[in-house]
C-alpha cells in the first residue's frame, strides 16, 4: 500500500479496502521538455480513507501538485491506477472526468479562483446549477454553505468586494457544495496572513469533524501540518514518510 | 445558465465590449444604409424607366419580344385585358401596337417608332403623358392627333398645330400612309426616346395599319413595382389561356436588369470584404478574450464544467455581442434610411447622368426586410461560424495546462 511509510501506524494498512475513498497503485507521471523525460511521481501507492484530514507536504518539485491533479482527475497519469470512490479514472473520457470532479471531488485553490462575475452565493450555486439542482433547493444550499463557512450577510458580494479570506472561505463552501467524497486542497492557506489561515484550518477541521468530510491537502503550512490527522512526506515523486498524529 | 453567465462576461471588460459593439454597429448601419439606398435606387431606376414607356409587364404574342414585327398581334385584346384587370395588383391594362415609319415634315424626314395608344388607358401604366412639356397629351376624342419626341420634333422642324405625314408598312403588308397633327411634345430626359417615339390613338393606328382591333401588346400598370411580380404567376395563366407570353421587367429592359446585375455583383465584393473586416475584427477580440481567460477555464473545468459548456459560453458571448451590436446598427441604419427616404438626398451635379438611368435627381433609399437584415445577418452568421475556432481551442484545453496559463 505505502511501502515508504515509516510510521508503526501505517495508515490504510488495516484500513478496509471499501473504507478508501482514493487508492493509488503505482503511480507514475513524466512530463517532457524538449527530448528529456522529466519525472514528477515514481511509482506512488496510496490510500485515502474516508474521514481523513491529511496533509501531503515536501519541497517544492517534490510531486504534491502533480499527485494532486492526478487524484482529482485533472491531469493523466503516465502509468500506474487511481481509483477514486471505487471509480477506475483511467477508464474515464475527458468528459466523464469532468462529470466525476463535478460529483465527487472539491477542490481549494491557492488563488481562490471563484468566478469573478458572479457573486458569493453564486459561485456556490454554480456547483448546483452544472448538477442541474433546482432553483430553491440551490439558493437554500448555497445560503446555508455560506453560513457554514462563516459568510452569512455576505451572499450577494462578488469576489472582488471580499477579502482573501473570505474568498477561499467560498472557495471551501464552494467545494463542500456537491457533498464530495474528497476535498483536495492545494496549497490553501499560501495567500492569507497567519489569523486569516489559522481562521481556514480550523473551518476545514470543525466540517470535517462535523460532517466527515475526506481533506487531503497540499501544503508547506506548518500549522496546517499540525492540525491535520495523517501526514504525507512526499519526496522526488515518491511517498518518503506517512504517519497518523493525534491533534 | 450558459446565458446569464455569457452576458456578465461580456461586461467584464466594459469598454472593449462597448468598442466591439460599436464597431459591430457601425457596420451593420453602414450596411442597412448602402443596402437600402441601393435597392431603393435600383427600385426607382426600374419604376422610372418602365413607367416612362415599357410598364410594369406586357401580355404579348409569343415571337413578339424577339421580332416585333406589326404583323404579329392579339387580334381581340378586349377579353385578355378584362380578365387580366381583374387580377389583384394589376390596376391598369392598355393595348398599345407599334412599328417603325418615316416621319416627314415637307423635304425633312426621319425613322420613328410610332406607337397606337388608347389616351385613357396609357396615362395609367405610363407616365410618358406627364412627359408634355409643349400643348397635350393625346386625349380620348382625338382622331388624327399625333404627339412627338421634344428632339424629334426639333429634327422634323415641326411645332404644335403643324402636321406630319407619317409612311410605313401595315400589318397585311401594304403600305400605311397617314397625316396627323402635332397636339404635343413630349420630354422624358431620355433621349432616345425623345429623339425616336410618337404616339398617337390607337384607333387610329388601326385604321392606318389596318390591324382591326388588334395590338402588339398589352401594357399592364399597378400601385407598385413589385406588387404586379407578385401578380405575375396568375397574369402568366391568364395569358397562356389566351395564347400569349407574359414578359416582366427584365423580359422588357434586359439591359437594365444587366445594368444592375453587375453593379449588384461589384458592390457585394465591396460589401463582403467589410463584412470580413469586421468579423475578424470581432474574432481577434474574442480570441484575444479566450487567451486571456484560459486560466478561469481551466478552473471551470476543474470544478466540473465539461469543455463544451465553457466553449458554448464562450460562443453565445460571442453571438450576444454581435446581436446587441447588430440591433443598435439596424435601429440607427433604418432610423436614417426612413428619414432620407421622405427626404431623398440630392445629387447635385449629376442630373443628367442620373436622367440616363431614370433616377431623379434626389434619390431615394427604401428600407425593406431584405435591405434591414441581409447585412447584419450576414455578420451575425458570418461571426458565429468564426466562432468555431475559439470554441475548437476550448475543446481541447485541458485543465492542468489551463490553470497554469499566465
Amino acid at each position: 500500500m505505502c511501502p515508504d511509510t515509516k510510521e508503526a501506524t501505517t495508515p490504510g494498512a488495516d484500513a478496509p479496502e471499501n473504507d478508501s475513498i482514493v487508492v493509488c497503485r503505482n503511480l507514475e507521471k513524466h512530463y517532457r521538455q524538449g527530448a528529456i523525460q522529466v519525472p514528477a511521481l515514481r511509482g506512488v501507492d496510496l490510500e485515502i480513507h474516508r474521514g481523513d484530514f491529511a496533509t501531503l507536504a515536501g519541497p517544492s518539485g517534490s510531486g504534491k501538485t502533480t499527485l494532486l491533479n492526478m487524484i482529482g482527475g485533472l491531469d493523466y497519469p503516465s502509468a500506474g491506477e487511481i481509483i477514486v470512490d471505487g471509480q477506475d479514472l483511467r477508464a474515464l473520457t475527458k468528459s466523464d472526468l469532468a462529470e466525476m470532479r463535478l460529483r465527487k471531488i472539491g477542490f481549494v485553490f491557492q488563488a481562490y479562483n471563484l468566478i469573478p462575475v458572479l457573486t458569493a452565493a453564486e459561485n456556490i450555486e454554480f456547483i448546483l446549477r452544472l448538477q442541474g439542482v433546482g432553483s430553491r433547493e440551490r439558493h437554500e444550499r448555497a445560503r446555508a454553505a455560506l453560513a457554514d463557512v462563516g459568510l452569512e450577510g455576505l451572499e450577494d458580494r462578488r469576489p472582488s468586494h471580499l477579502s482573501g479570506g473570505q474568498q477561499q472561505r467560498v472557495a471551501v463552501a464552494r467545494a463542500l457544495i456537491n457533498r464530495p467524497a474528497i476535498v483536495l486542497a492545494d496549497e490553501p492557506t499560501a495567500n492569507l496572513d497567519t489569523q486569516t489561515a489559522g481562521g481556514l484550518i480550523d473551518l476545514m477541521a470543525d466540517l470535517n469533524a462535523r460532517h466527515g468530510t475526506t481533506f487531503l491537502m497540499g501544503t508547506h503550512d506548518a500549522r496546517v501540518i499540525a492540525r491535520s490527522r495523517r501526514h504525507i512526506e512526499l519526496t522526488d515523486g515518491r511517498i518518503s514518510g506517512d504517519e497518523l498524529r493525534n491533534t | 445558465m450558459l446565458f446569464g453567465l455569457a452576458w456578465r462576461n461580456l461586461w467584464r471588460q466594459k469598454s472593449r465590449t462597448i468598442l466591439s459593439m460599436t464597431s459591430m454597429g457601425f457596420a451593420s448601419c453602414l450596411l442597412v444604409f448602402v443596402l437600402s439606398l441601393q435597392l431603393g435606387s435600383y427600385e426607382t431606376m426600374k419604376t422610372n424607366t418602365l413607367r416612362i414607356f415599357d410598364g410594369f409587364a406586357q401580355l404579348q404574342p409569343p415571337g413578339y419580344a424577339d421580332d416585333p414585327d406589326i404583323s404579329n398581334y392579339i387580334h381581340d385584346p378586349v377579353a385578355a385585358i378584362a380578365e387580366v384587370r381583374g387580377v389583384n395588383g394589376i390596376s391598369a391594362a392598355s393595348p398599345r401596337s407599334s412599328t417603325f415609319v418615316v416621319l416627314a415634315n415637307g423635304e425633312i424626314s426621319y425613322g420613328a417608332a410610332v406607337f397606337g395608344v388608347d389616351p385613357v388607358a396609357e396615362s395609367a401604366v405610363s407616365s410618358l403623358a406627364t412627359s408634355v412639356g409643349a400643348g397635350r397629351y393625346l386625349s380620348a376624342g382625338d382622331t388624327d392627333t399625333m404627339v412627338l419626341g421634344s428632339a424629334l420634333a426639333r429634327n422634323l422642324g415641326v411645332e404644335i398645330g403643324d402636321r406630319v405625314t407619317l409612311l410605313g408598312s401595315a400589318a397585311d403588308r401594304s403600305v400605311a400612309a397617314d397625316s396627323l397633327q402635332v397636339v404635343g411634345l413630349f420630354d422624358t430626359g431620355i433621349p432616345q426616346v425623345d429623339r425616336q417615339v410618337a404616339q398617337m390613338p390607337i384607333d387610329r393606328f388601326r385604321d392606318t395599319f389596318m390591324m382591326e382591333g388588334g395590338a402588339n401588346v398589352i401594357v399592364l400598370g399597378g400601385e407598385s413595382l413589385s406588387r404586379v411580380n407578385r401578380a405575375l404567376p396568375e397574369v402568366r395563366e391568364i395569358g397562356a389561356r389566351h395564347g400569349l407570353v407574359t414578359l416582366g421587367w427584365a423580359e422588357l429592359q434586359p439591359a437594365l436588369k444587366q445594368a444592375i446585375t453587375l453593379d449588384a455583383t461589384t458592390s457585394s465584393a465591396i460589401y463582403v470584404s467589410l463584412v470580413f473586416v469586421v468579423v475578424f475584427i470581432i474574432l481577434n477580440t474574442l480570441y484575444m478574450s479566450v487567451l486571456e481567460r484560459t486560466r478561469e477555464f481551466g478552473v471551470l473545468l476543474a470544478i466540473g464544467m465539461k469543455p463544451g459548456a465553457i466553449g458554448r459560453m464562450m460562443w453565445i458571448e460571442l453571438i450576444l455581442l454581435a446581436a446587441v451590436g447588430s440591433f443598435f446598427g439596424i435601429a440607427l441604419g433604418a432610423t436614417a434610411v426612413l428619414w432620407f427616404q421622405k427626404h431623398g438626398i440630392p445629387v447635385a451635379g449629376m442630373e443628367d447622368i442620373m436622367a440616363q438611368f431614370g433616377l431623379p435627381s434626389r434619390i431615394y433609399p427604401r428600407l425593406s426586410l431584405f435591405s434591414a437584415l441581409a447585412g447584419p445577418a450576414a455578420i451575425l452568421i458570418s461571426v458565429t461560424l468564426g466562432g468555431v475556432i475559439p470554441f475548437l481551442r476550448i475543446r481541447r484545453l485541458e485543465p492542468v495546462s489551463a490553470m497554469g496559463a499566465a
